[in-house]
C-alpha cells in the first residue's frame, strides 16, 4: 500500500468535499423522495388511518384511546379539530385561542352510544370539508399556502397547518392500532419528508421556549426514507440592535436519530432515550433539545 | 444508535456532509493507498480517490453494510477506478503508438509519458513471460519484433490464420491476467 503525505490527504479533503457538494446538495436525502403538497400530505395521512377505521370491529371502537377517550371518542375529536380548523380557515377569532382538547371535547363525548360507521363517515366529510375550502382559498390567491392561520393558540402558514393535521392523523392512527393490537403505522416517505422538515424548522423555538442555554447549533440527521439533514440555531439573547462583532462562537451539537422514531419524539409518544439517538458534542445540551422537541407535541 | 458502517451509510443518505467528512477522515488515507498503487503517486491517484468519494455522496444506497465493511467497499471502488484508469491509459499508448508508426518522428516522448510506459511495460512483459510457449512466441514476434502476421507465420513455420488465432487467445490471456493483478494487488 502506498503511504500517502498528510499535506496531500489535507488538499485532496478539501478537494473531495467541494466536488461532492457540487455533486449533491447536503441536506437532501438520496434516494429522493417525490414531492407532495400539504393538502396531498393530509390527504394521504387522512386515508391511511382511514383504512385502519374501516378495518376495527365493533368491541375495538369501544376499547380507551387516550385521555378519558375511547376509539370512537378520539375519532370525534378529529371531527371538532377539522371543524375548527374550517372556522379558523374563514377567519373565525373565536377558535385562534381555544383550547385543542376543551374545544372538541363536546364532538368526542357526542360519539357514544353512536354506531361507529356513522362517526367514522362524519369524520371523513369533515376531513374532505378542510381539503376543499384549503382548496378553494389557494384557488383564489396563490400566495395563500404562506398567510398565516391561527386555531387552537397555534399561528401557522396554512401549509405548515395542513403538515400539522396529517401528523396529528399519523400520531393518532398509531394511538388506534396501539389500543387495537396492530402494528404502528409508518407515514409513506413524501409525507414523512414533510413532517421531518416541519418538526425541524420549529425544533428552535422549541428550544427557547424550553430554555435550553444558547448560542446554540444543532446539526440534526434524521435517518430513514423521509428523513434529511439540518442546521439549525437558536440564541434566546441574540439582539441585533446590540450585538456585537465579538460574540462567542456557538457550541454545536450533533444529533443523528431515526426519523419515524423522532416524529414520535415531536408527538410526545417517545422518550428521548426510547429514541437512542447518536449525539456528539455538548451532551446536557441535546438533552436539553430533545427535551424540548416532546415539547412540541405535534399530536 | 451507533457509529457503525451502517449508521454511517444511513447519515449520508440523509444528506449529512459531517459524515462525509468523517468518512474520509477514516479512509481517505486507504482509498488513496488503493488507487496509488495501481496508477501511482501523482494526481491520477487523487482524481480516482475524488471519484470515489463523489460516488458514495451521490450513490451512499448502493453500499450494503451487510455485504462487507465501508472501508473494503471504497477500496475495491478506488481499485475498480484505477484499473479502468489503466485499461484506458494503455489503450490511448496503443493508439499513439500505431499514430507514431504511420506518422514522422514528432520528437521524443516526456518524462511523464516515459515513467508511465515504462511501468506498464513492466506489468505487461511480465505478464507475457507466464503465457504458454507457442502464444509468447507470436506476440513477442509480433509486437516486439514489428512483424505483420504473414511473416510471424513465415518465420514460425505456421499458417497465417494460426498466428492471428494465437494472437487472439494471448491478447485476452493477457487483458484477464493484468486486470486480476491489478484487482489483486494488496
Amino acid at each position: 500500500m502506498t503511504a500517502a503525505q498528510p499535506d496531500v490527504l489535507a488538499g485532496l479533503r478539501a478537494r473531495v468535499l467541494e466536488a461532492s457538494q457540487r455533486a449533491r446538495t447536503a441536506g437532501e436525502p438520496v434516494p429522493q423522495v417525490p414531492a407532495i403538497s400539504p393538502a396531498e400530505a393530509l390527504s394521504r395521512a387522512a386515508d391511511a388511518l382511514y383504512r385502519t377505521l374501516s378495518a376495527l370491529d365493533g368491541a375495538a371502537w369501544a376499547r380507551p384511546a387516550i385521555r378519558d377517550l375511547d376509539v370512537q371518542g378520539l375519532v370525534g375529536h378529529l371531527t371538532g379539530v377539522e371543524d375548527d380548523v374550517q372556522r379558523g380557515l374563514a377567519g373565525d377569532p373565536a377558535v385562534s385561542l381555544a383550547g385543542h382538547v376543551e374545544s372538541t371535547q363536546a364532538a368526542a363525548v357526542s360519539q357514544a352510544g353512536r354506531e361507529p360507521a356513522r362517526t367514522l363517515a362524519e369524520w371523513r366529510e369533515a376531513v374532505r370539508r378542510t381539503l376543499a375550502l384549503a382548496d378553494a382559498i389557494c384557488q383564489d390567491d396563490p400566495d395563500a399556502l404562506d398567510a398565516c392561520v391561527a386555531v387552537h393558540g397555534m399561528r401557522l402558514p396554512l401549509r405548515a397547518l395542513l403538515i400539522v393535521r396529517a401528523f396529528e392523523l399519523w400520531v393518532h392512527e398509531n394511538d388506534i392500532r396501539l389500543t387495537a393490537g396492530l402494528p404502528l403505522a409508518v407515514p409513506d416517505p413524501p409525507v414523512l419528508r414533510l413532517m421531518t422538515r416541519l418538526a425541524a424548522r420549529l425544533l428552535p423555538g422549541a428550544a427557547v421556549r424550553a430554555g435550553v442555554p444558547g448560542p446554540g447549533r444543532l446539526h440534526l440527521v434524521l435517518t430513514g426514507p423521509g428523513g434529511g439533514s439540518w442546521d439549525l440555531e437558536w440564541d434566546p439573547e441574540w439582539d441585533p440592535e446590540t450585538a456585537s462583532a465579538g460574540r462567542p462562537c456557538p457550541a454545536e451539537v450533533s444529533i443523528v436519530a431515526d426519523a419515524v422514531g423522532f416524529c414520535r419524539l415531536v408527538a410526545d409518544r417517545m422518550t428521548p432515550a426510547e429514541l437512542d439517538p447518536y449525539i456528539t458534542g455538548d451532551h446536557d445540551q441535546a438533552a436539553g433539545v430533545l427535551t424540548a422537541a416532546a415539547t412540541l407535541a405535534l399530536d | 444508535m451507533g457509529g457503525t458502517d451502517a449508521l454511517l451509510a444511513a447519515r449520508l443518505a440523509a444528506g449529512d456532509d459531517h459524515a462525509l467528512a468523517e468518512v474520509f477522515d477514516q479512509f481517505g488515507a486507504a482509498v488513496y493507498g488503493a488507487a496509488a498503487y495501481v496508477v501511482g503517486t501523482g494526481g491520477g491517484a487523487q482524481d480516482i480517490v475524488q471519484d470515489v468519494f463523489v460516488e458514495l455522496w451521490c450513490h451512499p444506497d448502493r453500499y450494503d453494510p451487510d455485504a462487507g465493511s465501508l472501508r473494503g467497499y471504497l477500496t475495491l471502488l478506488a481499485r475498480h477506478r484505477a484499473v479502468d484508469t489503466m485499461r484506458s491509459e494503455l489503450r490511448r499508448l496503443a493508439r499513439q503508438e500505431r499514430h507514431y508508426r504511420l506518422t514522422i518522428d514528432e520528437g521524443p516522448p516526456s518524462p511523464g509519458e516515459q515513467v508511465l510506459t515504462a511501468h506498464m511495460a513492466g506489468e505487461v512483459r511480465a505478464a507475457i513471460q507466464r503465457l504458454p510457449a507457442a502464444q509468447r512466441q507470436v506476440v513477442e514476434l509480433a509486437y516486439f519484433e514489428g512483424m505483420t502476421c504473414r511473416e510471424v507465420a513465415s518465420a514460425v513455420g505456421i499458417p497465417e490464420g494460426t498466428v492471428k488465432s494465437r494472437l487472439r487467445l494471448a491478447l485476452a490471456k493477457l487483458e484477464t491476467v493484468l486486470d486480476r493483478q491489478l484487482l489483486e494487488a494488496p
